[in-house]
């Protein structure tokens, strides 16, 4: 549940992180038009909402489908670190949208802390999937 | 045990996690844009005079609290009025100007960096006559009115845009002698309006907005940045990039000497007028004498009253001139 190796998932990784490539470019263009219609006022949220896509998704997973000796992670903490990925991007959006407009709202905390929470259980599932992969490993080659 | 079991499997489902997923976070995201732009909250109203203007601090007294209670006789409101009425005879107003025996008000178009600005040159015998005004009366969330329809609503003269602190969750809220909201931004830089009308720049970190009621604060302005103190420009041209850099619509009050303001917008955005930086902005009214300039909300809500018209050209876009709704307004007037 918490790991997978085989070669579907590997081709499903490589898809995933494609898709994280295409949300990025989404990113860069929506900032881009964003930015040009707000009369010079910027927002550093809006302009590297990008970033957590591209570095939280679309390089880990590239990393991780080119690399084959690295066991992948399942599908729940693979749901759970998209979800927080999205969330961190919508999030990063809106907090651009309302500082462009100049205005603040308290709300704008949930998507971080759901972001951040997310990726930090798929994290730790996925650790926890790994070690003890590893120990059935090792209690298999003891027998 | 195996409803549990169900459920997880539900999780781990491709598409069904996407899809519960991905509504939720569009519902999430669409309540939050209705928050923050849309959904009104009325936190208090505040009493009104019998000529349908909100009653200001001498009016209204130290004592009248965020619910809106008040404790002062009526009779002295009364008086005031008799004399406002006494005063009619003495007022004469032009196309730009306005004067009677307390006020007087001189605009006067200025042409500078590619842009129209709208000066006021105000000159009053108390400050009692530089006052704030809610929309709607009202203190609240999203509360907006335009310019225009607040100043006609408390029978203003000449009336600017506010700080806008409708716009911002955080930030000291003290209009006419009234606290709102004592919640503090650290860096903050706001303009107090004391009661004999000097002004003073201060940063919320620094003091609290009970403390500033309690030394007499009549009025606090939320929005910045202090754009000259001292008489010399207090920001510089590589400051706030993205926002001092950028030619905009601007509004501005500053204070020349007692009792002695400035009321500033200029136009942007269009054909015919850019904008004017903030730096730009600074060393204009610095160039009029001004000792103490506050930067307030500009923008598509700049905007200048006077006498029953709009005079500057408001825009958010550029497209078409057209009053943007805003939460306060700052006027002179009885």
């Amino acid at each position: 549940m918490f790991i997978s190796d085989t070669k579907a998932q590997k081709r499903h990784i490589a898809k995933t992180g494609f898709v994280y490539l295409l949300v990025s470019l989404f990113c860069v263009l929506f900032g881009a038009v964003y930015e040009h219609f707000s009369h010079e006022v910027y927002s550093g949220y809006m302009i590297y909402a990008f970033m957590f896509p591209l570095a939280g998704g679309a390089l880990p997973f590239a990393a991780l489908s080119l690399y084959g000796s690295i066991r992948l992670p399942g599908r729940l903490p693979l749901n759970l670190y998209n979800a927080g990925i999205a969330a961190l991007t919508v999030g990063s959006i809106m907090e651009g949208v309302l500082e462009i407009y100049g205005t603040t709202n308290n709300l704008l905390q949930i998507y971080w802390s759901i972001g951040f929470g997310l990726a930090g259980i798929s994290f730790l599932l996925y650790a926890i999937g790994l070690l003890a992969g590893k120990k059935i490993k090792i209690q298999k080659e003891n027998l | 045990m195996r409803e549990r079991i169900n459920s997880m499997r539900l999780f781990q489902k491709k598409f069904t996690w996407a899809i519960l997923y991905g509504l939720l976070l569009v519902s999430f995201t669409l309540y939050v844009a209705l928050d923050t732009f849309v959904i009104t909250r009325v936190y208090s109203v505040l009493p009104t005079d019998e000529s349908g203007g909100s009653l200001n601090s001498s009016e209204a007294g130290a004592s009248v609290n965020s619910s809106g209670e008040n404790t002062e006789e009526t009779s002295e409101t009364a008086t005031e009025q008799s004399n406002v009425l006494q005063l009619t005879e003495s007022v004469v107003v032009t196309e730009n100007s306005y004067s009677d025996t307390n006020i007087s008000i001189t605009i006067t178009e200025y042409r500078e960096y590619d842009t129209t600005i709208y000066v006021a040159d105000v000159c009053v015998s108390s400050a009692e006559y530089l006052q704030t005004a809610f929309a709607q009366n009202s203190f609240g969330q999203n509360i907006t009115e335009k310019t225009s329809v607040i100043a006609e609503s408390n029978n203003a003269i000449l009336a600017i845009n506010g700080d806008y602190y409708g716009s911002q969750r955080t930030g000291y809220v003290l209009k006419n002698g009234v606290l709102f909201r004592e919640s503090a931004s650290k860096d903050q830089e706001d303009l107090v309006i004391w009661p004999d009308g000097s002004f003073e720049i201060i940063t919320e970190g620094d003091i609290s907005v009970s403390q500033l009621l309690e030394n007499g604060a009549i009025q606090v302005l939320s929005f910045g940045p202090a754009l000259v103190m001292n008489g010399s420009v207090s920001v510089s041209e590589s400051e706030e990039v993205g926002k001092a850099k950028a030619s905009n619509p601007r509004t501005a009050i500053g204070i020349v000497d007692d009792l002695h303001y400035l009321l500033v917008v200029s136009d942007g955005r269009t054909d015919e007028s850019e904008g004017l930086t903030l730096y730009q902005l600074a060393g204009f009214m610095q160039s009029l004498g001004a000792d103490i300039v506050y930067n307030l909300d500009g923008g598509g809500s700049s905007t200048m009253y006077f006498n029953g018209e709009v005079i500057n050209n408001p825009t958010t876009n550029g497209n078409s001139i057209k009053e943007r709704s805003v939460s306060d307004i700052v006027y002179i007037g009885y």
